[in-house]
Order: structure tokens, then sequence, then C-alpha cells
């Protein structure tokens, strides 16, 4: 079986409103990070591939069926939405058990993997606990259990990380890094820190448009040359930050050195080339496309 | 595995304790307060031995005739189209229809009827929303040429002119007006009906059945309602859509878990109801299979069609509109229950079934065929809604449709303006 997504040609619409646009994007085995803003279509893909919205025109296959199969793509697919919950009066291992029965596991099986995968997310301990009593950090690794449940060849990750604190937001990553080497992985969001330390092949989305496709390498290439740094008083920050798009600040006694996206040398003292991270990376492809994009504006 | 899943979920649900709670103070408050006293032979010479559905002609002629002519004077005409109530009020031209067949059945002309009219005391009365004059006719005869067979025919003609669901319509001549009190002799037959061919329990039966229909009619609705928007009310919706089982397997699965949940204190009840009949009647020939196989095919039906509906209706409208529809069924609920009071009284499509009698059994047996139909019929009618709420839920776990808005930013109405 080919284990890849291919995506061809995709649009979407909202009634009058296109969402996506032409989309192609091809998937493999691993980590797929999808990097883009708030409201730029990713959630929308998502849900397309997890069979939930209707895409207008275009092709979706997942491992060789077609996404219109979606009975058997629902079988081979976990989705982790962005905001969800549970029954709140349920324990963490009924609501897997629920789960796992709309999954059409058996009862035998389901316990085995309910077992293994409580433990996987470290949730064992906490099995006889009600939904309710779980924290933020938890509910996500729950969700990633009832995501896995029915052992998926694809698992769609959209926004894991939003409102964790920083310890559970590393614990998630490594979570679905651990997952991501025997399946495709697709992990949705706006948090540049998320796909660089999990993701080896990315693309940026922005307006319902793929902006930008390849490897983390690639996009760090694509901003060579782009990104400077630069020592300055603290009074002309606002002046800064009018004319060039600042990644970065970081205060100094008396300056501040400031990181800056450009596609020309600014104009300023102590200006000096830098290497991209992947955050300046991300917002030069932004800017480079032609997106608004006010790095410094608070 | 789902099935039990799904029935643990609605016995944990609050909705379902309040469903719970309502159901048995019905029953106690009134099934088992009328029941817990053994019915006995009937005394010679007592004042009143209630009354009795008869076939008489001359009775069923004459009490329809006072009875058009006061709905006529009033033009006010009360029908139950499909069981439910609706007040007709008549044109000229129809009015003047209605009292060419009054003449006709009591051989009285424009002016005599005036008379009447003028003669009749007024009462005025509220239904809390209207104000109401109604003409107290005592008494208006019946032509002397008139048959039977024209009677039907003028009283068929005149349910026509109504819109149908009248008192009128020839199938509720005998129920409706051919009323009788009882003698001392057709009380001790009564009596002996419900002993020898009743054998007790079907007597009870019926009345149980009677009042818990009611509440099942009505509060099931709201049961299938929570459960149903449960999952987005708890966000958990997405998680659902996602899953491999089928829409139609899913949606049937959580409707035989409601019907099943609901029909259980139903069942207890008629236990309970049993046991106190064994111990009221001991010694008596009992018919032990009636008290269960009566109230289930009687009250079944009202149970699955109330919650196919509640599921339907929240699968099909979103937010409050959903809530709305579920008042409006509350509504027609009570309204029918309120109306629907006469013993016998069982039309084919009357939702809530009444018989609030222990006796009267030939009243109930006379619309057996109709019973018998009318109890499929809201299984077909249960079952072909749960279809449709399998076909809706399968639109919007795709995404091809997301519930219709009455309020609010995304309503039906501003997206058309």
């Amino acid at each position: 079986m080919n284990e890849k997504i291919v995506i061809k040609n995709v649009n979407k619409f909202y009634g009058r409103k296109q969402a996506l646009f032409d989309i192609n994007l091809t998937i493999e085995k691993g980590m797929f990070g999808l990097l883009g803003r708030n409201g730029a279509g990713k959630t929308t893909l998502m849900k397309t591939l997890a069979v939930l919205h209707k895409k207008k025109s275009g092709d979706i296959t997942i491992c060789d069926v077609p996404v219109e199969k979606a009975k058997e793509i629902r079988a081979m697919t976990g989705y982790l939405p962005q905001d969800f919950s549970m029954y709140p009066n349920m324990k963490c291992d009924e609501a897997l058990e629920y789960l796992g029965a709309l999954s059409e596991i058996s009862k035998a099986e389901c316990k085995k993997r309910i077992t293994s995968l409580l433990r996987r997310v470290n949730l064992i301990e906490h099995r006889h606990k009600k939904v309710r009593e779980l924290s933020g950090g938890m509910k996500r690794r729950l969700g990633i259990a009832q995501a896995l449940i029915h052992d998926p060849k694809v698992l769609i990750v959209d926004e894991p990380t939003a409102g964790l604190d920083p310890e559970e937001r590393i614990r998630f990553r490594n979570l679905l890094c651990e997952i991501a080497q025997d399946r495709i992985v697709i992990l949705s969001t706006h948090i540049v820190g998320d796909i660089e330390a999990t993701c080896k092949n990315i693309a940026v989305m922005d307006a319902g448009k793929i902006l930008w496709k390849g490897t983390v390498q690639e996009i760090l290439e694509n901003a060579k040359g782009h990104i400077y740094t630069t020592n300055v008083e603290k009074r002309f920050l606002p002046q800064i930050k009018k004319e060039y798009i600042v990644t970065g600040m970081l205060a100094q006694t008396d300056y501040v050195t400031v990181r800056i996206v450009s596609d020309a040398e600014p104009d300023l003292p102590n200006t000096v080339l830098t290497e991209p991270d992947l955050e300046s990376a991300y917002m030069y492809c932004l800017h480079s496309n032609g997106c608004d994009v006010m790095g410094g504006e608070e | 595995m789902l099935f039990s899943k799904e029935c643990k979920k609605i016995l944990h649900s609050f909705t379902y304790i309040l469903y719970c709670a309502l159901v048995i103070l019905m029953v106690v408050s009134q099934y088992f307060g009328e029941s817990d006293g053994k019915v006995y032979p009937p005394v010679k010479g007592g004042d009143d031995y209630g009354y009795k559905i008869e076939e008489d002609h001359d009775i069923i002629m004459s009490s329809a005739t006072v009875a058009l002519t006061t709905e006529y004077f009033a033009n006010r005409y009360v029908c139950y189209p499909f069981g439910f109530y609706k007040a007709v009020h008549l044109n000229n031209k129809e009015q003047a229809e209605v009292e060419k067949y009054i003449s006709e059945l009591s051989g009285l002309d424009s002016k005599e009827l005036i008379d009447i009219k003028n003669n009749s005391n007024i009462y005025n009365y509220t239904d809390g929303t209207h104000y109401y004059s109604d003409y107290n006719v005592m008494d208006v005869p019946v032509s002397e040429t008139l048959t039977y067979e024209r009677f039907t025919e003028i009283m068929g003609d005149v349910d026509d002119i109504l819109g149908g669901g009248s008192d009128y319509a020839v199938e509720s001549l005998v129920v409706r007006f051919s009323r009788i009190p009882m003698t001392y002799e057709d009380a001790v037959e009564d009596y002996n009906e419900l002993i020898e061919d009743d054998k007790i329990t079907g007597a009870y039966a019926r009345l149980f059945s009677d009042y818990a229909g009611i509440v099942l009619a009505i509060v099931p609705v709201f049961v299938a309602a929570a459960l149903t928007a449960a999952d987005r009310r708890r966000k958990m919706n997405e998680l659902i859509y996602s899953r491999k089982t089928s829409s139609f397997r899913l949606v049937f699965t959580r409707y035989a878990s409601l019907v099943t949940m609901m029909f259980i204190p139903v069942f207890l009840l008629i236990v309970i109801a049993f046991v106190q009949l064994l111990s009221m009647y001991s010694g008596e020939k009992m018919d032990m299979s009636v008290m269960f196989t009566l109230p289930t095919f009687w009250l079944l039906p009202n149970i699955m069609t109330a919650s196919a509906i509640g599921m339907l209706v929240t699968e099909l409208f979103s937010g409050g509109a959903a809530i709305l529809v579920q008042f409006v069924w509350w509504f027609m609920g009570l309204m029918m229950a309120g109306t629907a009071g006469l013993d016998g009284m069982i039309g084919k499509y009357t939702f809530i079934c009444r018989h609030n009698s222990l006796g009267m059994r030939r009243a109930f047996f006379m619309n057996w065929d109709n019973f018998v139909f009318n109890r499929i019929f809201y299984i077909i009618i249960s079952l072909a809604a749960a279809v449709v709420a399998v076909l809706i839920y399968d639109m919007k776990r795709g995404g091809r449709f997301d519930g219709i808005r009455l309020f609010g930013k995304n309503s039906i109405f501003r997206r058309k303006a």
C-alpha cells in the first residue's frame, strides 16, 4: 500500500466564499507540519482530509483510497480537533471504550489498546478519573489516545498545543514524534516552535492557499540573505517596527538587539546578516508571497 | 457494546432522571390513585351507574342535531384533524350550507332556527386567550321523515365542510353521540365483562395505558433531544463524526437505547401495578399476560414516536430552534391529552389514545380496529422519522448540512433577506 496522502487541485467553498484554492500537496510517512496564521485554512484542509468537510473539486487520496470512500477513510484516519472535549461524566477509559465502540473495535481488543495507549500518553494512573477532572494538557493527551484507538495509518492533529504550558507542550511534541515513527502525522499549527521541534516536511498556508512546501531546511535556505540583526536604542524601536518586519527583540542593558526580515539590507547602523531561524524564515515566506506581515506590531 | 454504552449514558443524564420522575409522578398520582380499591359488583338501587355507549339511532340523531345547531349558532366548530385541536369558523356560504342541512335534520326553517337561538341562554367562557360565547341549546327536534341513512350522509357532508376530524365524522357518531345512562342490569353486565372478558387485568391495563400514554407522548421528546444535542454541547461531535461506524448504526443504536431505557420505568410500574392486582384480586381468575402486552402495544409507539421526533428535530434544527420545536410538540401534546379524554375515542391518527375508565370494555373494542391501525401507523411514522434523522446526521457528518437556524447570524430568514 502506498502510504501517502495526495492532494490535487482541491477547492473548497463555504457558501459563496472560497476557503481553499487549488491545494496541491503530497504528504508522506512521518511528521508533516502545516503552518499558517489563524484563518489561513488549515482547519478546513484538516477537516476535508478527515471527511468532515466536503471539497468542491479536486482529488484527495489517502493511502490510495479516495476521500469519497468515507467509511474506509474514517477507518484509517485518527482526528484530534482543535476545540474538543468529551462527556465530562465519563471516566478516561470509559470515554475511550465508547469511541472505540464507534470505531467498531472488539471489546477485548479495545481494552488492550486502552491500557497500552493510556500508558503511552502517560495517563494510566488517571484512567479512572472523570474527564471533567483532567487538566488541559491531560485532556489533549487523552485526545491523542482516542485518535489512536483504532490504530490509524494517518493521524490528523489540529492546533494541539494551543493553551498548553511549556512543559506540557514539550511532552506533547515528543509524543507526536514517537507516534509518527510508524504512520503519517499531520500537525496543523500557527506555533512555529511546534513545527521546528517536530517536523521535517512542512507547508505554509495563508488565505486558503499553499504558499510554500518543502523541508524545514529548504525554507531556511530560502530565507538566507534576508534576515538581519541590529542593535538599536530603545527609543528608536517604534520607528523600526513601523518600517521593518521585526521577528525578535532581545533587550540588553542600554540597547535592544532586533531581528529583522527584509528584502534588502536595512539602512541601520551595526546591521549584520544573520542565519535565519524558522520563525524568521516563515515570516519571510509570508512577506515574499505578498502577505501583509507586521512582525513587530503588538 | 455500543448499545450498552448508550444506555449507560442515558442512565446518567439529568433529563432521564427527570423523565423517570415525571412518569412515576403521573402514574402514581393518577393510575395508582384510582386503582387502589377493588371493584365490587354494583349494588341494586343506586342513583348513578355511569353511562354506556350503545348504537341507538334515535339518540345519535337527536344529540348530533343539538350539537350541530349549538356550534352553528356560535360559528365555532371544534375539530380534531389528525388528533389536533382546531376551532373551525365557516364563511357565510358554508354557514348557509350547514343551515340548510340543519333544516333538513330538524324540519325547521331559518326563522324557527333564529327563534331557538334567541331563546337560548348564552354563556361566555375563555380559554385564556380568546373569549367565546356559546348558546345553551336545550332541544332541537329531529324531522320525522329523516332516515338514519340520510342522517349519516348529511353528517358526512358537514364533516367535509368542516375539513374533517369533527364530531360529525361518520365513524365518530356512535361514540360521540350515543351515550346513555346505565341501568343496574347494564352495570352488572359491565362488571361481569371486567371479571370474565377482561379477566380483571385487561381493564386495568387499559386504565394504566391511558394515564401513562399522556406523559409518554410528550416527555420522551426532551430526553431524545438532550441526548442528540449532547455531542455538540460537549464538543464531542467531531470526535464521533470521524469514527468508522455508519450513521445508520449510530443513530439506530441510540434510538434503540433511548426507547429501551424509557420503557424500563414503565415496565417496572406495570410490574408494580400487576403485583397490586394480584394482591387485590387474589383468588380471582386473571389474564397474566395482558397486563404486559396491552400497555406495551399501547405505549411503545408513543415512546418510539416522541423519541424519533426529538432526535429528528434536534438534528434538523440548530440551537434555539430545536428547543422551540420541542416546546411546540409539548404544547400540542398537552392539547391532545386535554381534549381527547373521552372513553373509547380512539381515532385512526390520534397520537394519544385514551380510555379513561375501568369499565366500558365494549366502547373500547368498538374502536379496536382503529386502535390497532393507530398504533401500527405510529410505529411506522417513528421508524420513518428515525431514518430521516439518519440521513440528516449523515449529511451533517460529511459537512453537507449544518442544521437550520431560525435565530442569530445564520438564520434562514436572514440568509433569504
